[in-house]
Formats: C-alpha cells, sequence, structure tokens
C-alpha cells in the first residue's frame, strides 16, 4: 500500500475525532477553535499513521503471523512502547496543551498527557493490529482461491492435451500402414500419400500445443486428411465439402473434425464399395457454429453392433467438447434414411479477433 | 533441349531419389553430384548447368551461401536454383532470391514433374515470364503455403479467384487455395491484361477465359475453358468484351 494513502486515512480519522470534539463542546458551552483541535487531533492520527505504515512496511510478517505468545511478549511492550514514543513526540509540537493550565515543562506534560491518552493510544494501536491481520487473512484467501483457479485451468488443458494426444499415433500408424501396402502395388501412389502425410504432420507440428484454431485451418486439414483417404480408396468416394466464407476465421478445437471424418471412413466405405458419399457442411446457426458429416454406408446399427470399432474417435470428441464448452457444445449422431449416417457437432460461435495468418508474398 | 543438372545434398539418398526420378525424364541430364557448398560452388563452375538442386542444410556453409557465391560473379550465368529441404522456414527467402522452386522433403514424383515443367516454360520463356516483360510492374509469382506445402505459383497457372469474406479462394487446375488477402489488392498486383474484376467477388485470369454467355434468366457468367462457369455483373461486360477481341 503506498504510504500516502496509510496516511492520509488515519489523518481523515483524526479530523473527524476534532469535528467530533468541536461539536461536543459547542453543545456545553466551551468555546474552542476548530483549527485548533484539528491540529492535536491531526497530528496525532498523522504519527499514529507514519507509525502503522513503517509497522505494514517492515514488520507486516511478523505481526500478521505472530501466535498469542509473540503478541504477549512481543507485541505488548512493543505497543506500551510505542505508544509513549508517540506522546513524546506530540506534546514537543504543542507546548501549550493542557490548556488553561500554568505553564508546564515538558516531563510534566507527557505525565499529563499520558495519563489522559494512553489508554487511546493502546486502542488505536490494538485497532490497527487487527486491521492488519484481517486484510492479511484476506490477501491469503484471495491468494489462494487464484492458486485454486489456476490449478483447474492447467488439468483442463492438460487432459484437452492427452485428448488431441491420443489422435495422432493413431492415425499416424494407420497412414502408414497404407502407405507399406501401397508400396507393394503401386509405388507412385505411394509416394503421394507419404507426401500428404507430411504435410499433415507439418501442420501438426506448427500449430504445437494450441487448442482452438480458426476454421479454415482445420478444415485444410479435413482435405488433406480427405485427399490422402482418397488416395487410399483409389478415388472411389464422393467428397463434398462446403464450408460458409463468414466461418473461415471461427474458433474450433483443434482436430476436432478430423476423427468425425475418419470415423465415416471406418464405417462406410470399407463396407459398401459402390457409391459411397461423403458431405461435410459446415454453417452458422444464429449464434451457433454447425459441422455435419453426412456419409452413405449402413446405418447406425453397424456402430452400435461394433461397439469396439468406435474406438477413441467419437468418444474423445465428445470429451473435449464437454471440457471446452460445457452444455454448449454438443455431438449428435443419428441415421439419415438410406443407411445415411449423420454425425453433427455444434458449438458456440467464436471469431478470432488477431488474424496473425502469415500472408501470401508477391514478387515485383 | 536438354537440361543439365547438378545435384547438391550431404545425403546419399536424398540424391539418388532426384537422379533416379531425373533418370526418368528424357530432357534431364545430371552432369554431377555433390555433398557440400564448397564443392557445389567449384562443381557449377567447372559445368555450367542450368539447374541446380541445392539443399539448404549442408556441413559447411548453407544453400543460400552457395547463391551468394554465384551471384558474386558478374560473368557468371547464374543456373536456375532448386531449393530441396525438409525446413519450411526459408521459403520467402528462397523466394527473394528468385529460386524456380522450393521442395520441401519429403516430395513426390508428381511434385518434381511440377517443378521439371515449370523450368522447362522458364526456359521458353513462356508465360511465367510474360508479366515480368510488362516493366516489372505486376506480380509474375506468389509464394504461400497451403495444406502444409510452400507453393511458388505463377500466376499464370491461376484460372480465376473467388473472394470469400476476409480471404480469397485461388483455383488452379486442379486445386484450390485459402489466402487471406483481399480482391483490391490482387486487382492492383496482377497485370490488368491477364486479370479481370468480372465481379465484386470474382477475378478470372483472361487466359483461360472461353466465353461470356448470357444465361436464359437474364444473368451473364464467364465460362472457363474448364467449362467452369463465373458469376458476371453487368456493368463489367463491356470491358471483358473489348480485352477477348484483342
Amino acid at each position: 500500500m503506498h504510504p500516502a494513502i496509510f496516511i492520509g486515512f488515519s489523518v481523515l480519522v483524526g479530523l473527524l475525532f476534532a469535528l467530533q470534539e468541536y461539536l461536543n463542546a459547542r453543545r456545553w458551552g466551551y468555546r474552542i477553535g476548530m483549527l485548533f483541535l484539528s491540529e492535536m487531533w491531526g497530528m496525532q492520527f498523522l504519527l499514529w499513521g507514519v507509525i502503522c505504515w513503517l509497522l505494514w512496511r517492515f514488520l507486516r510478517s511478523f505481526v500478521v503471523n505472530a501466535g498469542l505468545g509473540t503478541m504477549l511478549a512481543r507485541i505488548l511492550p512493543l505497543s506500551i512502547a510505542l505508544s509513549i514514543l508517540e506522546e513524546m513526540i506530540w506534546v514537543l509540537f504543542f507546548p501549550r496543551v493542557p490548556i488553561d493550565r500554568p505553564p508546564m515543562d515538558y516531563w510534566h506534560r507527557l505525565t499529563f498527557q499520558l495519563n489522559a491518552e494512553f489508554v487511546d493510544s493502546m486502542a488505536i494501536f490494538w485497532c490497527a493490529f487487527i486491521f492488519f491481520r484481517g486484510v492479511a487473512y484476506y490477501q491469503k484467501f484471495r491468494e489462494k482461491e487464484t492458486t485454486a483457479a489456476r490449478l483447474q485451468v492447467q488439468l483442463v488443458q492438460a487432459r484437452l492435451a492427452a485428448l488431441r494426444m491420443q489422435l495422432n499415433p493413431h492415425f499416424l500408424f494407420n497412414a502408414m500402414n497404407s502407405i507399406s501396402s501401397l508400396m507393394r502395388t503401386d509405388v507412385e501412389a505411394a509416394d503421394t500419400m507419404l507426401e500428404q502425410l507430411s504435410s499433415l504432420l507439418r501442420i501438426t507440428l506448427d500449430r504445437g500445443e494450441v487448442q482452438l484454431v480458426p476454421l479454415h485451418k482445420e478444415v485444410e486439414f479435413v482435405e488433406l486428411y480427405m485427399a490422402m483417404q482418397q488416395q487410399r480408396f483409389a478415388g472411389k468416394v464422393k467428397q463434398t465439402l462446403s464450408v460458409e466464407p463468414e466461418l473461415h476465421d471461427a474458433l474450433v478445437p483443434a482436430l476436432i473434425l478430423q476423427p468425425i471424418v475418419e470415423n465415416a471412413y471406418v464405417h462406410g466405405v470399407s463396407k459398401s464399395c459402390e457409391h459411397w458419399e461423403l458431405a461435410i457442411d459446415i454453417r452458422r446457426d444464429g449464434k451457433r457454429l454447425r459441422m455435419s458429416v453426412v456419409n452413405s454406408g449402413n446405418g447406425l446399427d453397424l456402430v452400435h453392433k461394433e461397439p469396439e470399432r468406435k474406438g477413441v474417435g467419437l468418444a474423445n470428441v465428445r470429451d473435449r467438447l464437454r471440457l471446452h464448452y460445457g452444455e454448449r457444445g454438443s455431438l449428435s449422431l443419428r441415421e439419415v434414411g438410406m443407411g445415411r449416417v449423420n454425425v453433427t457437432i455444434a458449438l458456440p460461435l467464436q471469431m478470432n479477433g488477431n488474424g496473425t495468418e502469415e500472408a501470401a508474398r508477391f514478387d515485383a | 533441349m536438354t537440361i543439365q543438372v547438378v545435384l547438391a545434398d550431404d545425403e546419399i539418398l536424398a540424391r539418388q531419389k532426384l537422379r533416379l526420378l531425373l533418370r526418368e525424364q528424357a530432357d534431364c541430364e545430371v552432369v554431377g553430384e555433390c555433398a557440400t557448398a564448397a564443392e557445389t560452388v567449384a562443381l557449377v563452375h567447372a559445368t555450367h548447368p542450368d539447374v541446380v538442386f541445392l539443399d539448404i542444410r549442408m556441413p559447411d556453409m548453407d544453400g543460400f551461401d552457395v547463391v551468394d557465391a554465384l551471384s558474386a560473379e558478374p560473368e557468371f550465368t547464374m543456373p536456375r536454383i532448386v531449393f530441396t529441404t525438409a525446413y519450411d522456414q526459408y521459403a520467402v527467402r528462397a523466394f527473394d532470391v528468385h529460386a524456380v522452386d522450393y521442395l520441401l522433403k519429403p516430395f513426390a514424383a508428381k511434385r518434381l514433374r511440377t517443378t521439371l515443367q515449370r523450368i522447362r516454360e522458364r526456359a521458353n520463356g513462356a508465360p511465367a515470364e510474360s508479366a515480368r516483360r510488362n516493366g516489372e510492374r505486376y506480380t509474375s509469382r506468389i509464394v504461400f503455403k497451403s495444406r502444409g506445402r510452400i507453393l511458388f505459383l505463377p500466376v499464370s497457372e491461376i484460372r480465376w479467384i473467388a473472394a470469400e469474406e476476409n480471404y480469397v479462394r485461388i483455383s488452379t487446375e486442379s486445386e484450390t487455395h485459402l489466402l487471406r488477402e483481399t480482391m483490391a489488392h490482387l486487382e492492383e498486383r496482377f497485370d490488368p491484361q491477364l486479370f479481370l474484376r468480372v465481379h465484386r467477388s470474382a477475378i478470372v485470369n483472361l487466359q483461360h477465359v472461353k466465353e461470356v454467355r448470357t444465361e436464359s434468366d437474364g444473368e451473364t457468367a464467364v465460362i472457363l475453358i474448364n467449362g467452369q462457369k463465373v458469376p458476371m455483373s453487368r456493368s463489367y461486360r463491356s470491358r471483358i468484351q473489348g480485352l477477348l477481341r484483342h
């Protein structure tokens, strides 16, 4: 705390006492100057303000942490000593006091003053003492509260990071296995797929630990993933992807869409091999962002019959949506006729304020 | 005309890959290989190749030092440089020293063929250079990152550009790329002899325009050679017809 606040506040208290005494004196018919009263009270509390500030500045932890023993053994003597010291200084400033008495020497005046004011001074000291303890308790409480909040955030971050990590290696190994297989049958395709996989890794590494990314980055990732799958399924899948342009800068959890698309491939294309379709549609719905992935296939029965194949994908997405958005994020899975399955994610729309994209560079 | 090539990479397998892939190209000949920057400078002096495939991180100096050393000599005709590297952070620097391309390892054979095609076109002074001949005022190439790759895209390969809010979508023959750019800026940087704004949210490359058609509902559209239809505002109609008649 700034010393001016301390001292200013205590002088203000002193002036209030002066006003009180002035009003009392008038009521009882005494005439005593307000200015004089203000000087006396103001000086007393100014001295206490300085003393308290010094205590706060240099002896805070001692005062705040003192047990009962220390209070009696150290702080009580300290309070007596400080009260006497304060009076000694005060008396120096006001040689006319006590008023209406014949002139006295310094020690007489001091004794007189101590008789009248010592208890008051002790009371002021102990009030300040209690006030310090209160402030310290409050500060400690606030500190604990912010620490708890920070820990909570860190915990959520750690869980989100763990959930994200589950995704990467899983599809990385699948892709490498596809490449290993293609190497024997179609070197050119294996070559292309390896390049695509490197691009995916590069994007992932560039992103680092970031949890929320602009939608166009997530879409870019999914496009690349789909191109790689297209390689794997020899172009048999009819893929469509549409995104409302105003949503390019909307923030979504990184890698939220890829597991759903992967899931669509697992449950659709590997089963039926004729007219296979995958449609991704991302649009705004009021204050929400809705991403839906529809795939042709064999309906939902398949998903329920083979729970082990559902893997970590959708459960992971659901967990992450809950951690990020609580009740405001959702994932729904439903059959929409002809064996088609629709997976929809909805989350609160949140735009990326700072467009930190690296722009293109032009020659000439 | 044969394209004479020098391969500079400290990794044997990296050179082998390029050697094998280039062997499939009838018009390419590998005239030398080297593993350090110093060797590269010496070999390029000795063989005067058309193209150097240059790794950026090499044991002694880096690829840019090689470029500096070569371009320091006034008499020497600089070979075209294709950087090959696993690092993506040097792309802009490579672009600034006028490298032909930037191959991020691992690259597919297809990607290398695109590079070679660009080298052939440049050798023939084909479209890529046409903007440059127009007094250097306009962009002939742009560099950007898309889907984890670095692209040095000659603007001649752009078919059309669509505005998407704070972004533009650039369509080439086989792909589209989303860039954080404005239509106004592109219009300013692209040669107006080649690129024409036909709509608030569309710019077309005139080299890829087949015709302008009025639909039955009275709307006008630009039809590209590949059949793609781009919407057009009526007010632009006279301008495009004037330009197409050339």
